[in-house]
């Protein structure tokens, strides 16, 4: 090959034999052709968000897969003092939430709170503040006022507690069957709670206008959750032999009565109307729920439902008792109408449809407040009595809030607030991670169930719980994960592996901009904004 | 010099093998970092076999699964950007749709091999042999090495490891389609501790390093542009020697001799055929007839299309009265491929033969040595001026 012998315009050294650069390019500030820029933020999870009570859930979590099992029971804590009974009974806001939910099984919150609430019941909690030298009387030992009763006991105030019922819990121990929650677990651990915290415990005490009077001149604040009283019977139905109430029916079973009969029916679609339903079984009854509109509408929880199924509770559904009648040998007469749906969604009686006849007839249709303190500006009120009937993790929250509110006007600092705050979710991120749907704990099969009142569900083993808690992603909080760094395509994600916990940062000099990094990351903690 | 059986006892296992597995057998041995493949019939079995040996982890490579051949060369361009050795392996329309790719790479001098099973392009449909993929990429700066055998496509791949990180030009090795690919023959697969003494672990210069950040293939200004072309061609014009270099080692260490243009019965000859790939066989065939009947034709074997070996050629031409290509791929208003190229190599050469151009083939037509027998006897008839397709 022949070159013309012409004054080379490029010099041999000016160029390379490849087109390569000559030397790095980074003193090439590719950065500054951008028109956003990236910007991580610490964001709220979408589960927390989703918490009555606004749980860290991934930060207590987090904690477990470290190894600090007694640090994430105290964060947890801090926050719901029973996390053993929650761990059983929550309906789990926080999982349908869950980023994950739609990528392979959201993680299970629940079975991992009962993990650690379980491990807890053996551990005191941590030794309140020194003494405020104020005083806090709580009416009722249900989760709204054992919530008030744990927040203000920690933060170094007396609290007294008082119970009319023989046993602390409130609806926890009388609304909820042993098979959802032992009796045992939930005592154990309100003995803990209460010793712990140093909480004086009255049982057998209800307090009328006349007692809070008195309490209300003897501490700083009274919250009063005392629940709510009995349901009321539906109309053209009357008390009589046979005609029970929900929570009455659940209190007597309990308690060991032997109700006379075979065949019952149950009003209502709640989780009321499903545990007195199950409850009847597991004693060997047969059980018929009756509820007016369609199974997806019954408010009791899908699980719930799905398992009284399972165990041979029948539902009708579309379906309105319009009378019953006490008849010979004790029994109820019932006419069934079908119920006529309006445009508008209310549901009224139509014709009749069938005749039955059972041995006992159980109203779980709501519970009414059978208390009407008058208002006073250092009275307080907390959950179900507050609110009308909810969840327990609403109820904890209640209470929670109350002595939040109490310390607050007693001039104590409190945490800052959880919300509102940017929630953290990028579901298409998860594309590139490999769907790991982990293992649901072990449930007594049905055919067992029915004979007894052992407790449905079981426990993950230590190995289950720490793979379980391994699989939340903590939405909202950079893990280094390193998906941005994959992503970038102009080396400018630095990940900083010098301090302890490796650490995130965008070279601006170098980010074009293109906001890969944003759109790839799983737990949503990195924004566009506009760059100036 | 033919391709032949090991003069010296190299160690190696005998084995009857399909000729898309004998270029697998090639590649493991050479250790790519890289796979990355798109199936087309006939080269398919090349990248199910070499999947095959990265899931039973035999060949240690990262196997990229792609959705066009497209992509598959782009994620080769990007492994050997990176610095590690990286293969591939198309055919026909594949092949055509790389094409822009196929500039990139050799503009950007980065060392690459592909296996190309030579077949037809569409249309209409057909999936035999035809070297119209192959040969309407000839511009596109990579080196062409076309073989006869599978034994030549497997021992082809290592040899180009060797000729493309010397050089920094893609090579691309053809095999025929089914004829070579699909069919079984006794093969030597090389002892990989003898093709890791010949064909050392890569180690890269220029690559893409984060911790040493560099712009590889910037937009470059008409002057500066036209110096890298420059050192392109210059490249090509290396590869001569380092082929015969590298053939030559590989012959010392492998027992198996090769050569750009490879002859036979080309001392006595007066009329020569110029022949590529599996068709030479038959083209073996049908001179030792002719020899025997008392016709003195003589082969050329071209191996090597891209660089062109002219000198090679212009010297193995002088005084011959004539000289027959058999093409296999047309350039329609121009005639055979290989004949153009003869032709180009021998403008100006004093006393030169009569270039005769033969459509011998296209996908797949079938050529028994008795075609190539009547083309030789009656080539006295043919025009030299006119390309001759069989009736």
């Amino acid at each position: 090959m022949e070159t013309l012998q012409f004054d080379d315009l490029i010099a041999p050294a000016d160029i390379r034999e490849y087109p390569v650069s000559l030397t790095t390019t980074e003193a090439n500030l590719t950065g500054s052709w951008k028109f956003s820029r990236p910007r991580q933020a610490k964001k709220t999870a979408p589960c927390r968000d989703a918490c009555p009570l606004g749980v860290d859930i991934a930060d207590w979590l987090h904690l477990l897969v470290r190894g600090e099992r007694d640090a994430a029971l105290h964060r947890l804590r801090a926050v719901n003092p029973l996390p053993a009974s929650t761990g059983r009974v929550c309906p789990q806001f926080c999982r349908r939430a869950c980023t994950r939910r739609d990528h392979d099984a959201a993680v299970r919150s629940g079975a991992l709170e009962r993990y650690i609430g379980d491990y807890g019941l053996g551990v005191p909690f941590p030794v309140p503040a020194s003494a405020t030298g104020w005083s806090v009387a709580v009416i009722g030992s249900g989760p709204a006022g054992l919530a008030a009763a744990a927040s203000l006991a920690a933060a170094g105030v007396a609290v007294t507690v008082y119970e009319r019922e023989a046993a602390p819990g409130g609806m926890l121990r009388c609304g909820i069957p042993a098979y959802r929650l032992p009796k045992e677990i939930l005592a154990r651990e309100i003995d803990n709670l209460v010793i712990s915290l140093g909480i004086q415990l009255c049982c057998n005490v209800p307090v009328d206008d006349r007692m809070l009077a008195e309490l209300l001149g003897e501490h700083a604040f009274v919250l009063a959750a005392p629940g709510l009283g009995g349901s009321p019977l539906p109309a053209g139905i009357g008390a009589g032999p046979g005609v029970y109430r929900g929570l009455e029916l659940l209190r007597r079973l309990a308690a060991g009565e032997v109700l006379p009969g075979d065949r019952f029916a149950v009003i209502g679609g709640g989780n009321a109307a499903i545990d007195a339903a199950r409850s009847l079984v597991r004693h060997g009854r047969q059980a018929t729920i009756i509820y007016r509109r369609g199974i997806e509408e019954m408010p009791a929880y899908p699980e719930e439902r799905r398992e009284a199924l399972e165990e041979g509770v029948e539902i009708r559904l579309g379906t309105i008792v319009a009378a019953a009648r006490g008849v010979d040998g004790g029994r109820v007469e019932l006419d069934l109408h079908e119920a006529l749906r309006a445009a508008d969604g209310t549901v009224s009686t139509g014709s009749f449809s069938d005749r039955l006849t059972v041995d006992g007839l159980v109203a779980a249709i709501g519970q009414k407040a059978s208390w009407q303190p008058e208002s006073h500006k250092r009275l307080l009120t907390a959950g179900d009595f507050h609110h009308g009937p909810a969840s327990v993790a609403e109820a904890l929250a209640g209470g929670r809030r109350a002595a939040l509110e109490m310390l607050r006007r007693r001039g104590m600092a409190r945490e800052p607030a959880v919300g509102p705050a940017e929630i953290a979710a990028n579901p298409a991120a998860l594309a590139v991670l490999a769907p790991q749907p982990g293992v649901d704990p072990p449930r007594v099969p049905h055919r067992e169930r029915r004979n007894s009142f052992r407790e449905v569900c079981g426990p993950l083993s230590a190995e289950e719980a720490l793979q379980e808690a391994a699989r939340c992603l903590r939405c909202g909080t950079c893990t280094a994960c390193g998906l941005c760094w994959f992503f970038c395509p102009d080396q400018a994600v630095v990940i900083d592996q010098r301090g302890v916990e490796p650490v995130v940062r965008f070279d601006y000099d170098h980010c074009k901009g293109c906001g890969l990094c944003a759109a790839s990351c799983p737990r949503g903690v990195i924004d566009m904004e506009e760059d100036s | 010099m033919t391709s032949q059986d090991p003069v010296t006892p190299a160690r190696h296992v005998r084995e009857m093998l399909l000729g898309s597995d004998a270029v697998a057998h090639g590649v493991r041995l050479c250790r790519p970092a890289v796979v990355s493949a798109y199936p087309i019939t006939p080269q398919t079995h090349i990248i199910e076999t070499l999947s095959e040996m990265v899931d039973r982890g035999e060949l240690p490579a990262e196997f990229i699964k792609v959705e066009s051949e497209m992509s598959a060369i782009a994620a080769c361009l990007g492994a050997v950007s990176a610095g590690v050795r990286a293969f591939t392996a198309t055919s026909s329309q594949g092949l055509a749709m790389m094409h822009e790719i196929l500039h990139w790479v050799a503009g950007a001098r980065l060392p690459l091999v592909m296996v190309n099973a030579n077949r037809a392009l569409g249309a209409p449909w057909n999936i035999w042999a035809d070297q119209s993929d192959s040969l309407s990429q000839r511009d596109t700066g990579w080196l062409q090495l076309y073989g006869e055998t599978a034994q030549e496509a497997l021992d082809g791949v290592i040899i180009a490891y060797r000729v493309t990180e010397a050089l920094r030009v893609p090579v691309m090795v053809m095999l025929d389609g089914f004829i070579g690919s699909h069919t079984m023959e006794p093969l030597f697969i090389p002892d990989p501790g003898l093709v890791d003494d010949y064909l050392p672990p890569y180690t890269p210069v220029d690559y893409l390093d984060p911790d040493n950040p560099l712009t590889l293939c910037a937009a470059t200004a008409p002057d500066s542009f036209y110096e890298l072309k420059k050192g392109h061609a210059r490249a090509m014009e290396r590869a001569f020697d380092v082929l015969d270099k590298t053939f030559a080692e590989f012959g010392d260490r492998f027992g198996r001799r090769y050569a750009a243009v490879e002859t036979a019965g080309t001392d006595d000859a007066e009329i020569l055929v110029l022949s590529t790939g599996a068709l030479t066989g038959t083209v073996r065939v049908a001179l030792d007839r002719l020899r025997r009947q008392g016709v003195p034709a003589g082969l050329l074997k071209l191996r090597l299309v891209r660089p062109f070996p002219r000198w090679q050629l212009r010297h193995l031409l002088t005084g011959r009265r004539r000289v027959i290509v058999l093409n296999r791929a047309v350039s329609y208003g121009a005639g055979g491929i290989l004949t153009q190229e003869l032709r180009a190599a021998c403008c100006g050469m004093a006393d030169a033969p009569a270039i005769h151009d033969v459509i011998v083939s296209l996908g797949g037509k079938e050529v028994y040595p008795e075609t190539i027998e009547e083309i030789v006897v009656r080539a006295d008839e043919l025009s030299p001026d006119e390309s001759v397709w069989r009736p």
